[in-house]
């Protein structure tokens, strides 16, 4: 007579319910749902990313007719709207390649702006007009001829000339506060530099695609980095920052260097490397709900007489409860799992599983590739401690109080308000709160060397914490249970 | 015979009631207890202090020599209970949830079940949901999985609430065949006197938690009818004019309460009186009766 057919009476009993078909059926159709969106919510035409609507000018052209540029309180809208209209314009008339509008964007647009200050504004400046207009035609003539590289090599040229003349400055003088000054020059110029010669090296024209997001991103993160250089003692919130552009700076290379797009949520892998993250609510509910209802039901039904007059300890019979409802965690994840594995292969194909999940190490500077499913068993091994614990809150209200409702309402609720009491802790550095279950349950931050919410947290020390709450719940509910008076129901 | 169950001076306390006092009794096997008492005297708190089910505020409950309380699953081992209702898994078929039971006994073989399913004739009903079981089903499911391990201590709430006269007839012959054949001893606890009439061995009065009677069945019923006679005469109305203790039942008959050498004084004076007296004869008590004179009456305090 052991523990071991205590639990598989209480399997047999969860598996004849209806219920966990019920709740697992609805889980499959929302995630074949969530699937469907992921593929369609994100199929737009990237050269709409540039050009307005028509009915967006129209607009402005009628907003336009109402404004006067001579009256000093209208003429600083006019000059706007009348810019953007003209950049349209411009666009409309190069919308037959992407590099065309992006540089357009970037570079023409400020030019139009200006002219119209020139033109409109309270200074006006013929002579200014004329030069800007001449640039504007100089750069419309180079798109005419088709060759995006001519921007690239432009670029690079000009960065490799600052360069030079930035050295050259620097060799000239002796003030340590200039030599700074040069110094974070020389750095946004060797930024220029190095994505220039990507553009060039790869083949990446201008636009709006993975990897011009990745130059851009790689441009902020190299410009960020710069404004700590100058910093010596970083606090742990600049840490932390320092720390994310770090990640930032390499990830980007790694994609512009392999033209792997790692952050793609359009495939399986993607989907399934932010598992957690995307359905973790519904493991949540799921077990929650085998949690505080596998103790509790039993005392509502009656039922509980049966299995107290059983030759078995109530500690036993509550720890045959307490096995199942792990068991159940563990069966769920895994179901989850596979249906997502399933519908998201129907849906994006299977071929993206063999393609690695990246992730940048903050102990060794490197990007580090992983297969998805060790990445997959890793996210599964830092989300447990969050769901173990929510299903022990479950579990410890719904056999204290005898009532599933306030057994799952509450530890949903605890779930859903985890995260907002974590980001008020690190927004307004709450340092008590360092101790809290819910900063401590997700060890997802610890990964490849990463800090912690807070300064002094560590693994070893969440875990303990993790099992302190544990126990916490689980010794009051072990009482609880043994000492009870079974009333007449 | 040995003494498979044994309550001595239980007492429950439930913050300041007293739902016991001193409750003490005991079942040796072959037994059947009928342990009475209206509504809310303690009957079912009784039960669950001897299956464990409530902690015992003082005495002391013994099964098989083991205490209930300190050494649990000894005791329990080979006792079958039904407490309240019937509760089962309503979702479940009645085979399944007798295999539930047997999960967790070791040695129990499917041909047993199925024996203690012909047992309680369910066999035709076996496989469908409790659910669609109707009470008096779920009491005969009730009485199976009770007894599926062999217990030799039987212990029973109510177990005819919800069924006809023919099923609680069916009931008995199993409980005293049961008690017979098997060694089993036998607590049935009911509140109604009519069906425990014919076959407990014992009955143990029980009234605002404190026992108040004790003894075999023949000699409670014994006892209260000693004393009663009815009278039939050609005008009882006329007789209470005379005599005034007498509880006119109709218009020929009357009670009342005499004792043997009194009877012929009695009759004297009423044929003096010109009554015409056609029977004399000693009233039988039912259990029913007894059970009124010993609690007075259906009083909860």
């Amino acid at each position: 007579m052991s523990l071991s057919s205590l639990v598989k009476n209480e399997l047999i009993k969860i598996f004849k319910k209806k219920t966990i078909y019920i709740t697992m059926g609805v889980i499959f159709l929302l995630l074949i749902f969530m699937n469907c969106m992921f593929k369609y919510a994100d199929n737009g035409n990237t050269i709409n990313y540039y050009l307005y609507s028509e009915n967006y000018v129209q607009s402005l052209k009628s907003e336009l007719e109402t404004l006067n540029p001579d009256k000093p309180s209208d003429v600083t809208t006019y000059i706007n709207i009348l810019s953007d209209i003209q950049l349209s314009e411009i666009m409309e008339q190069h919308k037959d390649a992407e590099w065309k509008l992006a540089i357009i964007n970037e570079r023409i647009a400020p030019y139009i702006s200006e002219r119209n200050t020139y033109q409109y504004g309270a200074e006006k400046n013929e002579k200014q007009v004329e030069i800007i207009n001449q640039e504007i035609d100089e750069l419309l003539a180079k798109l005419d001829e088709n060759d995006w590289k001519y921007f690239a090599r432009e670029d690079l040229a000009q960065a490799e000339q600052q360069i030079e003349e930035l050295n050259r400055q620097k060799e000239q003088t002796e003030d340590t506060a200039v030599i700074k000054n040069i110094d974070s020059q020389i750095q946004t110029a060797k930024t220029e530099k190095e994505i220039a010669e990507y553009r060039l090296n790869k083949e990446i024209p201008y636009g709006n695609d993975y990897l011009n997001r990745a130059i851009s991103n790689l441009q902020m993160a190299n410009s960020n980095l710069a404004s700590f250089e100058n910093t010596d003692e970083l606090t742990y919130q600049e840490k932390l920052e320092y720390n994310s552009y770090l990640e930032v700076q390499a990830e980007s290379r790694y994609i512009l260097d392999t033209g792997n797009d790692i952050n793609n949520s359009d495939s399986l892998k993607g989907i399934l490397q932010n598992f957690y993250s995307q359905f973790g609510i519904f493991l949540i509910v799921v077990v929650v709900m085998i949690a505080g209802t596998i103790v509790s039901e039993e005392f509502n039904k009656g039922t509980i007489k049966l299995l107290l007059v059983k030759p078995y300890t109530r500690s036993k019979i509550l720890m045959a409860k307490a096995i199942t409802t792990l068991i159940m965690i563990i069966f769920v994840i895994i179901v989850t799992l596979l249906m997502e594995i399933l519908i998201g292969g129907v849906i994006f194909g299977f071929d993206s599983l063999s393609e690695p999940v990246v992730a940048y190490n903050f102990n060794t500077n490197t990007i580090q590739e992983m297969n998805i499913f060790a990445n997959l068993g890793l996210q599964t091994l830092t989300q447990l401690p969050m769901i173990i614990l929510l299903a022990t809150l479950a579990f410890a209200i719904s056999t204290i109080f005898s009532n599933s409702t306030l057994a799952i309402t509450i530890s949903l609720l605890g779930y859903m308000s985890s995260s907002i009491i974590n980001q008020l802790a690190i927004g307004y550095d709450l340092q008590f709160l360092k101790y809290f279950v819910t900063m401590n349950w997700d060890l997802s931050m610890y990964l490849y060397g990463g800090l912690p919410y807070m300064e002094g947290m560590s693994m070893l020390l969440s875990i303990l914490i993790c099992v302190v709450y544990f126990l916490i719940m689980m010794i009051p509910t072990f009482i609880v249970f043994k000492k009870r008076n079974i009333k007449n129901i | 015979m040995e003494t498979i169950l044994k309550c001595e001076n239980l007492c429950k306390t439930f913050g300041k009631r007293n739902i016991l006092k001193n409750v003490s009794l005991e079942i040796k096997e072959g037994d059947i207890l009928g342990f009475i008492g209206p509504n809310g005297a303690g009957k079912t708190t009784t039960i669950k202090l001897i299956l464990g089910l409530q902690n015992i505020t003082s005495g002391k409950v013994t099964i098989n020599g083991y205490d209930i309380e300190k050494e649990f699953t000894h005791a329990i081992k080979r006792v079958g209970a039904i407490v309240e209702n019937p509760d089962m898994y309503m979702y479940l078929s009645g085979y399944q949830n007798l295999k539930l039971v047997a999960n967790l006994y070791k040695g129990i073989t499917t041909e047993r079940i199925d024996k203690v399913v012909k047992l309680v004739k369910l066999e035709n009903r076996i496989h469908d949901k409790v659910s669609k079981y109707s009470l008096g089903m779920r009491q005969r499911l009730g009485i199976a999985q009770a007894i599926l391990h062999n217990p030799n201590l039987l212990i029973l709430d109510e177990p005819t609430n919800g069924l006809d006269p023919e099923g609680i007839k069916e009931m008995r012959e199993l409980l005293v065949e049961l008690a017979t054949k098997e060694k089993m001893a036998i607590l049935i606890s009911s509140h109604n006197l009519a069906e425990l009439d014919n076959f407990c061995t014992k009955v143990c009065i029980i009234k605002n938690g404190e026992v108040i009677e004790t003894s075999e069945i023949s000699a409670i019923k014994k006892e209260a009818s000693q004393d009663l006679k009815l009278f039939e005469v050609d005008d009882a109305n006329r007789v209470k004019n005379i005599v005034k203790e007498i509880v006119v039942i109709d218009k020929n008959r009357f009670k009342i309460n005499l004792p043997k050498e009194e009877v012929p004084n009695l009759i004297t004076e009423l044929v003096q009186n010109n009554v015409k007296i056609y029977e004399v004869k000693q009233e039988e008590k039912t259990l029913e009766d007894a059970f009124f004179e010993k609690t007075g009456g259906n009083v909860i305090e």
